[in-house]
């Protein structure tokens, strides 16, 4: 039933179920927890990646949750799960994967630099899916270390038990400042683009008040401290609460429109994110969307203020 | 730029007007109350009072006392939800009689334009003979009731010293303030509001701060020339100590626009030029206009200013940039024109709401960009020059103001008036292009030509040498 793809550790071990993320949270930041740095902890040094694929199955949409995402992110209510609403769902069992001992990368402190997904088919709200979460591509980045973490669904098709790959979305993290020996084979990640930034006129505007980070959290199940207020934040060395990075795509993602159920519409998409200064709350974020159904939508998001880029990423149609 | 056209290029059918057997809709008149600035005159008047005042001053203007009227339909963008029947109740307070049926109609700020468009088809296809059409808005009533955000910004605005501070105040409102899209609020899709769509697309053509200026200041001198030669004697009627539009400042001028600082696009990487100036400020008020058929004019011994030849309505994907918010009537006239085998130098008054300065001069350099006529209209060429001479003639929403519903009552009337008067001076044909942008990307446009002569043959798309007798007006213009 599964199809091995390539990366794919073949040691398997099922959860009981989709995480918790508050849980995964506390065990990553737990005083004494040795994925911590500076805390005392014996910091491993380890240049691999744990060899096991996560597995969560039979993980439904609830649907109240899934009209609380729906609104929150300006979805239209209805039966269709939304992409960024599927990594909500799904993303919990690579986390669990990030805070095994054994994860050579400390989880407090990363930083989610980007975030690609590609869905391959409209997934009703009342699909039994299954989860696969694995990590791969641990590379030394300028600023630190680089790791990606692969979430992958599966739904049945047709009349059997036969499963498709329905969602898949990569996450690339960066550890600030830590390295590991041995980390390199794969070749180094790009430095940072660094070409300088100039605004584009803006198409839209987000007003982004101190609770956005709150409300995100309630319904993403992502609450970690930095998102949630500017005490919280400070304690990470964030002077103010910062929005999740996913909020601001998955935003971007439904405001394009592409990736929606339709006459006419597969929900094929590739959706993709990258990001740049986090958008420190409160914040006005000037937004631009441009581009049309059929070749899909480029979006970039800036400091309205002081013209620093946030966020820039593309919403396109993919094939059916 | 843009990368493909929204509008496919049109396919000129037959003259919509008349119909087949020669109904027409004539204008016969129209009445308003003068507009006020918001938290002003009008700060205790609902919607309902407003548009009560305008349908009575109508009545006693055309003896209607009684009468019942095939339909009476207006409406209002801001609006309690307890005034889902605005319009009947507002006939119900009225000298009308109480058998006048009506109806609610919202289209933003074209409502009071797609009203006299809809009566109009109703009378030309013989479902009634008569008909009110308009529309009330008060910036000042409605929504401090519905949003703490509205109320705050016009306790602002109200203690602001300067008129820049006042459109500061309201710049801060949400879309959770304010359900309607509506100037100085926010799209509910872009989180931009009016005013910097407006900037977006000021930049965009390149409008000027002085050209922009310019247009403001002959708006004001416009209006306080016609309101001098006594036009609006037969249009307005005063109400609540106002005897004039509030907004009208007659000693506007380029000079003392100049100093006033931009307001809006202030964010954009090009310099900001849109001023409160030379944008239109909220306003409260309400107008109506009367049309029918000929034979119930005649019936009446009213007279007969103009008739509605067609309407147009567009709408422009400006969600993702494609086009500006406020540039639907670009698309609706060429389509307008085409229907009707018109040209843009077939018309002697254009009546371009100006929402903001730069509306109008964004509208009118796009008419005349030949590569954008091609592949966003999907004409062969520039759609061709507006003649400033007959550009807003008696002045527009820059000086008069720009209560939403109420503004499309308000042109018409003016339009029919200064057509069914250049008809009497020189025996021609006169003929008005309307055009009035929305929030939500859309944009109506009508034309209206003189129709004073009952033998007259209406549907004429160039009949310069129609002879049209003087009636229906008694006005210097």
């Amino acid at each position: 039933m599964d199809v091995d793809l390539p990366g794919r550790p073949s040691t398997v071990k099922t959860l009981p179920g989709v995480p918790g993320l508050g849980g995964l949270y506390a065990r990553a930041v737990l005083p004494g927890w040795p994925r911590l740095p500076g805390r005392g902890g014996e910091e491993p040094d380890d240049a691999s990646l744990p060899e096991v694929t996560y597995r969560a199955a039979d993980v439904v949409a609830d649907p109240e949750h899934l009209v609380r995402y729906q609104r929150l992110l300006g979805e239209p209510v209805d039966d269709v799960l939304p992409a960024g609403f599927v990594h909500v769902l799904a993303f919990p069992v690579a986390m669990a994967l990030m805070v095994r001992p054994d994860f050579p990368l400390p989880l407090a402190g990363m930083v989610h630099l980007a975030n690609t997904v590609t869905v391959a088919r409209t997934i009703r709200s009342d699909e039994r899916l299954e989860v696969h979460a694995w990590a791969r591509g641990l590379v030394p980045h300028p600023r630190g270390t680089q790791v990606e973490l692969v979430t992958e669904v599966t739904a049945r098709y047709g009349a059997g038990d036969a499963m498709e790959v329905v969602w898949r979305g990569v996450s690339t993290y960066l550890a600030k400042g830590v390295t590991r020996s041995g980390v390199g084979a794969g070749g180094s990640a790009a430095a940072p683009a660094s070409a300088p930034f100039t605004p584009p006129m803006p198409t839209a505007r987000w007003a982004l008040d101190a609770g956005t980070g709150r409300r995100y959290a309630a319904v993403s199940g992502d609450r970690n401290p930095i998102h949630l207020s500017a005490l919280t934040a400070k304690a990470f060395g964030f002077p103010r609460a910062i929005a999740h990075g996913m909020y601001t795509a998955a935003r971007a993602l439904a405001e394009s429109g592409v990736g929606r159920a339709g006459a006419g519409r597969s929900g094929a998409v590739e959706w993709t994110v990258e990001f740049a200064k986090p958008v420190l709350l409160p914040s006005s974020v000037a937004v631009s969307i441009t581009g049309d159904e059929a070749s899909g939508f480029e979006y970039v998001g800036w400091d309205a203020r002081r013209g620093k880029e946030h966020f820039r990423g593309h919403v396109t149609p993919g094939a059916s | 730029m843009p990368r493909s056209p929204q509008t496919p290029t049109t396919t000129p059918r037959p003259p919509a007007s008349p119909t087949p057997d020669g109904r027409e809709a004539v204008i016969v008149g129209g009445n308003r109350i003068p507009f006020a600035r918001a938290g002003g005159a009008y700060a205790d008047a609902s919607n309902q009072d407003m548009l009560t005042a305008a349908l009575d001053g109508l009545v006693a203007r055309f003896g209607l006392q009684d009468a019942r009227i095939g339909e009476v339909v207006a409406g209002s963008v801001l609006k309690h939800s307890r005034d889902f029947n605005l319009v009947r109740e507002s006939v119900l307070g009225s000298a009308l009689s109480p058998q006048t049926p009506a109806y609610d109609l919202q289209q933003a700020c074209a409502t009071g334009l797609e009203a006299v468009i809809g009566v109009s088809n109703k009378i030309r296809l013989g479902q009634i003979d008569s008909a009110i059409a308009g529309g009330a808005d008060t910036i000042s009533d409605a929504p401090i009731a519905v949003s703490e955000g509205l109320r705050h910004a016009l306790l602002k605005a109200s203690h602001a010293k300067s008129l820049g501070a006042r459109m500061k105040a309201f710049a801060s409102l949400r879309p959770a303030d304010l359900a309607p899209a509506t100037p100085r609020t926010d799209e509910p899709r872009t989180g931009l509001s009016m005013g910097e769509h407006q900037a977006i697309t000021t930049a965009t053509w390149g409008i000027s701060r002085e050209d922009q200026d310019a247009l403001a200041a002959a708006s004001h001198q416009h209006l306080a020339a016609a309101y001098d030669a006594g036009f609006f004697d037969d249009l307005v009627t005063p109400y609540l100590g106002l005897v004039r539009d509030a907004n009208l400042r007659p000693d506007s001028s380029v000079e003392k626009l100049a100093k006033l600082p931009p307001v809006f696009g202030t964010s954009l990487t090009v310099p900001a030029t849109m001023t409160a100036g030379n944008s239109t400020p909220l306003t409260d008020g309400a107008s109506v206009v009367l049309v029918a058929s000929r034979d119930w004019a005649q019936a009446h011994d009213l007279p007969v200013l103009a008739r509605v030849v067609d309407g147009e309505t567009a709408a422009v994907d400006f969600v993702h940039g494609h086009e500006g918010l406020l540039m639907a009537p670009v698309h609706a006239v060429p389509r307008l024109l085409a229907r009707n085998s018109l040209t843009l130098d077939d018309f002697d008054f254009f009546e371009i709401h100006e929402a903001f300065a730069a509306t109008v001069l964004s509208t009118l350099a796009a008419w005349e960009d030949a590569e954008y006529c091609r592949t966003e209209l999907g004409l062969d060429g520039p759609l061709g020059t507006v003649d400033r001479s007959r550009l807003n003639v008696v002045g527009s929403s820059l000086a008069a103001g720009h209560p939403f519903a109420a503004t499309g009552g308000r042109i018409v009337a003016t339009a029919a008036k200064l057509v069914a008067t250049r008809a009497a001076e020189t025996g021609q044909v006169a003929r008005a292009l309307i055009s009035i942008c929305a929030a939500g990307g859309l944009g109506v446009a009508a034309i209206i030509e003189s129709a004073a002569d009952p033998s007259g043959q209406p549907g004429s798309g160039a009949s310069a040498d129609e002879a049209a007798p003087a009636t229906g007006s008694d006005g210097a213009w």
